[in-house]
């Protein structure tokens, strides 16, 4: 397979270029005030595959929907074909032969393989008008035995392995006569031998000149399946180019690497006892065997991927879910942490990650949401003191809230603003041990150092800290200790002078390290 | 995504696979249930197992089924209607009054699923152009057609309708009641539609995954429209049963019947968050009430414990359902 | 925003206003179809009436705002009215069998909140089978009879006038409705009620403690159910095992009207209390104008329809 190399810095067509499958030229969105994509070209062609590589937050998931059909670019325009075209709904994509497989796969659980590929799309019909369910079960099988594949077509999907949903997920593409697929974190759940089996079935389709975008972290996949590659950054495009001229060190090199520029400067300190200890900690199909420790006045960061397991870690030891296997400590005590409160009782308090949908309640005043963590300690025989006003006031001036009055809806509020008052209201319960999970996602870098301010003087209190985050400059300048997590599993840990940012990528990723070990894979056995 | 690993991926034909197959059924609870039950209750009293005490159980429950098997759509779709009771009424009034002034069965038949037809697209627009949600609106249609029955009727009650309009309800073919074949018929129509209609699949994924069914682009409103719908057309088909059985419409027929409706949807194996289920759950259902009612009679239990034995049956279903998934593992 | 939108946007804030004109208005047509209506007498003892699906409403409204439902609450009435009938016939002191009236009003709450906590099922089937095996308990347990045999100062709960004039359980409502009030805006349970109406997952990330405030709620309406029970019960001077059938239908449309969203995180006591005035009123003034009581449900049940989409309407053009 022979492509002309395309480095990809929004040129206009030849006229020599083949038509690609779809191809997005010089394509921005915005989404409020943040700009997820910017200046982007991608294209597909007929019979490859095409990775599409990044941080979170990099663009490649909004991307992809621009291609699916649920956003339109705000900039940039769409060609199908070589035709332009503009999508309303994923349905006009599909029509286009653009099919998506998301990585919660969207299927009907209980209706049965059969059904699933036909939902929605053309069902051909008997003599009589009724649905003619021999010929649909027919070309079911015949589209499963294409992808070299041998299921039942009449079970019901609720009761098929995960690898074997995402099977019937991409016969649900063909039956619908997609020529470009696009998969997005396709091996999460699969074994190493169903992700050889996934390899033979894109084999199959992109013989059949189906083109597949393959989005995914895992870096050894990325080379050992595609023909091309694309990196994207902060929304920009970087670099498009045949996946044998890169290597995995280059890679993550261009996936990551920004100057570091220091946001900020940690103060120096000296950490005091173990507050929270964790080992062993595990909950089924979220983690497992995970040890932690974090001293007074110290700050871990917590790296890793989307899907990592962190927030699902964090959520067990606050008591979102109580944990299936190993054991919390909290100041050498063990504990047994079953809901928030006994969480909240020991002194930790856990600022979500979804600031909207779980950090705040939009519709509440900026003084009702800082106070609800607190609404025991300061009420009296069940009665809310008219003082409240004045400890919200108070919050909002420590942490510099600013564009509205404690008495007016959060709603009003800048994302960062907002985002300080899911602080102060975790900070007004007077926690001695602080989960923050993406503290700084979607703010702009004024609210941000403030932030890092925050947190920073935090620590100072001796506060234990556990800093959740996907952005590596944040986690190297804040965090005098990096722990990585892939997978559910912890790969690696690092002293705040050792880490840098290609050994925690590495640990993330799993992809090779300097010294040509390969951490991927390491004892991962059949489930 | 479910963490549910399947054992084996082909379909085997050991007598196990196949019982296994059966157990995983919306409908098997009710149906081992239903069996249970009726050797429970033959054992305890001779009368029971007599063929003519079966088909007037059948044929008792004959209203109750045929309606059932439509609010089964409607639960299927993740919506609720508890409207019927009121709705039959309606329909039998205007079904009796159609027989008494021109006489005849069709045309009596078919203003009683005109009349139910229309009262189940006034549920259905509310609550798909409405947005309002069903449990509502259904449960203001339920008084407010109650009211309707009593501004048509003065008050007063139909009765003398002539024979060739009772047919249906008193008549038999070859010696078996027409309800009981009414419902048998209407019961393999909705098996048959559930199965093989483009609309009957879309019910199942529009209850089942709401999210997914509008991005394959299905036309839920309309899928849930047709479902209430569907009620109002079996109701007026039930009501002309019940106005061959009965003989005359009074204000307050057809109360209570919504929860008896809702109750057999449910026992019979259907879940109410929607979905999953069956037409035959539904049937079952309603077979399961006759029987457990009828045996309750035979055992001199006094029937004003039926309302309690249906509202604990209910719970019990839901409560089962519940235990049913987290055994199995389903985290949804 | 254009000036209807600006109009519509006050509208909404002042709902209130705008229910208290419907009252009024609904009083003059009131008083036009019937002479009856508007003398101090009548609209007293319309108050008789109002007081029993008053307090109901008050717990419902709580229930309402945090996006569930109950529709056992007429059944449960029966259910306590026949405790305090039948337990005095039994032989149990008056006090006490009225004691056994609340206390059976808040159990039959208090299993409601349980089994919909306990496991997670939604309130509308929990309450849907527990309508039915309340009433069927009610029923079944006293054989469909009736208690009337009750001393004379048990009349004083449903039927005596305070200064002549003033319906005794006026003050009995006026005191709940001061109590739930409070409660809803100056504790912190009412703070928590809002919240999880509003956001459920942001208030469990807060430490709301959710299945706690859930049973509170459901046994509390139980409570004000098995007040409203001995009010009732004292008024007919009967205690029967039909009692409050249907009364579930004035409760929940009382709320709605009243301006609480069915989908939760909104609802005033004000507009619950307007709310139970509009439908006293509507049933007082239909009743002395002749209309009997089925035609009264369908007034009813349109006017649910309609408040719920006239709620909601508003609601979406708002945002």
């Amino acid at each position: 397979m022979s492509l002309s190399d395309d480095p990809g810095a929004g040129g206009a067509a030849t006229v020599a270029e083949a038509p690609a499958i779809f191809r997005l030229r010089n394509v921005t969105k915005h989404f409020g005030g943040v700009t997820a994509v910017e200046d982007v070209d991608f294209d597909l062609q007929a019979g490859e595959v095409h990775a599409l590589v990044g941080e979170n937050g990099a663009g490649k998931s909004t991307l992809m929907k621009m291609v699916h059909g649920l956003y339109a670019p705000d900039k940039g325009t769409l060609e199908v074909g070589g035709e332009t075209v503009e999508f309303s709904s994923p349905r006009d994509a599909e029509a286009a032969g653009i099919a998506m497989i998301p990585q919660e796969l969207d299927l009907f659980p209980e209706l049965s393989v059969t059904e699933n590929l036909f939902v929605g799309r053309h069902r051909p019909r008997t003599r009589w008008g009724t649905l003619d369910r021999a010929t649909m079960r027919a070309e079911a099988r015949e589209r499963l035995r294409s992808l070299g594949v041998d299921l039942d077509a009449t079970t019901t999907v609720k009761g098929l392995s995960a690898a074997n949903q995402q099977i019937v997920a991409i016969a649900r593409a063909l039956v619908g006569e997609a020529r470009a697929v696009v998969m997005d974190e396709p091996t999460a759940s699969l074994t190493e031998r169903e992700v050889q089996q996934l390899f033979r079935i894109i084999s199959e389709l992109t013989s059949g000149g189906v083109g597949v975008v393959y989005i995914s972290h895992r870096l050894d996949e990325i080379f050992a399946i595609s023909d091309r590659i694309t990196v994207l950054r902060d929304g920009h495009h970087i670099t498009t180019a045949p996946a044998d001229e890169l290597d995995a060190e280059e890679l993550v090199r261009l996936m990551v690497g920004r100057p570091l520029n220091e946001l900020f400067t940690r103060s120096p300190h000296s950490p005091g006892e173990v507050a929270l200890e964790v080992r062993g900690l595990g909950r089924a199909g979220e983690f497992e065997g995970v040890d932690l420790a974090v001293r007074r006045g110290e700050i871990v960061g917590l790296s890793g991927l989307v899907g990592a397991g962190r927030s699902e870690v964090a959520q067990c030891i606050f008591g979102i879910r109580p944990p299936e296997a190993g054991e919390i400590r909290v100041d050498g005590e063990d504990v047994r942490i079953h809901s928030p409160q006994a969480a909240m009782e020991r002194g930790i308090f856990y600022v979500p990650e979804e600031r909207r949908s779980q950090g705040l309640i939009l519709p509440f005043s900026i003084k009702n949401n800082i106070t609800l963590s607190i609404l025991d300690r300061i009420s009296r025989f069940g009665f809310v003191p008219r003082a409240e006003r004045q400890t919200a006031d108070r919050f909002a001036k420590d942490l510099s809230i600013r564009g509205a009055k404690v008495s007016d809806p959060v709603s009003r509020l800048s994302g960062g603003n907002q985002q300080k008052v899911v602080l102060a209201k975790s900070l007004a319960r007077e926690p001695s041990i602080l989960l923050l999970d993406e503290p700084t996602r979607g703010i702009d870098v004024g609210a941000k150092s403030e932030i890092y301010r925050l947190i920073d003087d935090l620590s100072k209190e001796d506060k234990a800290i556990l800093l959740i985050s996907s952005e590596l400059e944040e986690v190297l300048s804040m965090s005098d200790r990096i722990v990585v997590m892939r997978e559910g599993r912890v790969t690696g840990e690092f002293k705040r002078d050792e880490a840098t940012q290609e050994n925690v990528m590495t640990a993330a990723t799993g992809g090779r390290d300097r010294s040509g070990s390969d951490s991927s894979r390491e004892g991962e056995a059949n489930d | 995504m479910t963490e549910a690993r399947a054992p084996a991926e082909q379909r085997g034909t050991s007598p196990r696979d196949a019982f296994r197959r059966f157990m995983v059924r919306p409908e098997s609870p009710a149906l081992v249930f239903l069996a249970l039950l009726v050797v429970a209750f033959s054992l305890s009293s001779d009368k029971f197992l007599s063929g003519s005490n079966f088909e007037s159980i059948v044929i008792s429950v004959a209203v109750l089924g045929i309606i059932a098997l439509a609010v089964n759509q409607v639960v299927l779709c993740g919506e609720i209607d508890i409207s019927t009771g009121s709705m039959m009424g309606l329909c039998a009034v205007a079904a009796g009054a159609v027989a008494l002034s021109t006489g005849g069965l069709v045309l009596p038949l078919l203003a009683g699923i005109a009349v139910g037809a229309f009262c189940g697209a006034i549920n259905g627009a509310l609550v798909t152009a409405g947005r309002i949600p069903s449990i509502i609106v259904t449960l203001g249609m339920l008084y407010a057609l109650r009211g309707v029955i009593l501004l048509v009727t003065g008050g007063t009650w139909i009765t003398g309708v002539p024979e060739e309009a009772r047919v249906l309800g008193t008549g038999t073919v070859l010696g078996v009641g027409y309800p009981v074949i009414i419902l048998f018929v209407l019961f393999l129509v909705m098996e048959l539609v559930s199965r093989h209609s483009t609309w009957g699949r879309n019910v199942f994924a529009v209850g089942g995954n709401r999210r997914a069914a509008r991005l394959a682009g299905l036309p839920i409103d309309r899928t849930r429209f047709l479902a209430f719908v569907l009620v109002g057309m079996f109701v007026g088909i039930a009501s002309i049963i019940y106005l061959g059985r009965a003989g005359s419409v009074q204000t307050n027929t057809g109360t209570g019947l919504e929860l008896q409706v809702v109750a057999a949807v449910v026992i019979g194996g259907t879940s109410i968050s929607g979905g999953r289920g069956s037409s035959l759950a539904a049937l079952t259902g309603a077979v399961l009430i006759g029987v457990i009612l009828n045996g309750l009679i035979l055992l001199g239990v006094p029937g004003i414990w039926q309302q309690g034995v249906l509202g604990a049956l209910i719970l019990l279903a839901v409560a089962t359902d519940v235990l049913r998934r987290r055994l199995v593992g389903d985290k949804t | 925003m254009s000036a209807a939108a600006a109009a519509l946007r006050r509208l909404s804030f002042s709902r209130e206003i705008v229910l208290l004109g419907v009252l009024i208005v609904l009083v003059i047509v009131m008083s036009l179809l019937s002479p009856l209506f508007f003398t101090v007498g009548n609209l007293l003892n319309t108050s008789r009436f109002f007081v029993e699906v008053g307090l109901m409403a008050l717990g419902m409204t709580l229930i309402i705002i945090t996006g569930g439902i109950d529709l056992s609450v007429g059944s449960n009435l029966g259910l306590s009215s026949v405790a305090i009938g039948f337990s005095f016939a039994a032989g149990l002191p008056l006090p006490f069998a009225i004691v056994l009236g609340l206390g059976v009003g808040t159990a039959a709450g208090l299993f409601n909140g349980l089994f919909i906590t306990l496991l997670n099922l939604h309130p509308l089937v929990v309450t849907l089978g527990t309508f039915a095996l309340f009433q069927g308990l009610a029923y079944g347990a006293t054989g469909a009879e009736a208690v009337s045999d009750f001393p004379d100062w048990f009349a004083y709960f449903g039927q005596a006038y305070f200064l002549n004039v003033v319906p005794g359980q006026l003050f009995i409502f006026i005191v709940a409705v001061a109590v739930v009030w409070l409660i809803l805006s100056r504790t912190r349970f009412g703070r928590y009620v809002y919240a999880i109406g509003n956001n459920e997952e942001a208030a469990r990330f807060s430490g709301v403690p959710i299945r706690k405030v859930k049973v509170a709620i459901y046994s509390g309406i139980g409570l004000l159910v098995g007040m409203a029970a001995v009010i009732y019960t004292s008024r007919v001077y009967t205690a029967r095992g039909d009692s409050g059938l249907g009364l579930e239908l004035d409760v929940i449309s009382a709320v709605v009207l009243g301006g609480a969203s069915i989908y939760g995180g909104s609802g005033t006591i004000a507009g619950t209390v307007l709310g139970v005035l509009i439908i006293a009123t509507l049933r007082n003034g239909l009743t002395l104008a002749g209309v009997p009581s089925t035609w009264q449900l369908f007034v009813l049940g349109v006017l649910l329809l309609v408040a719920v989409f006239l709620n909601e309407f508003f609601r979406r053009r708002e945002e």
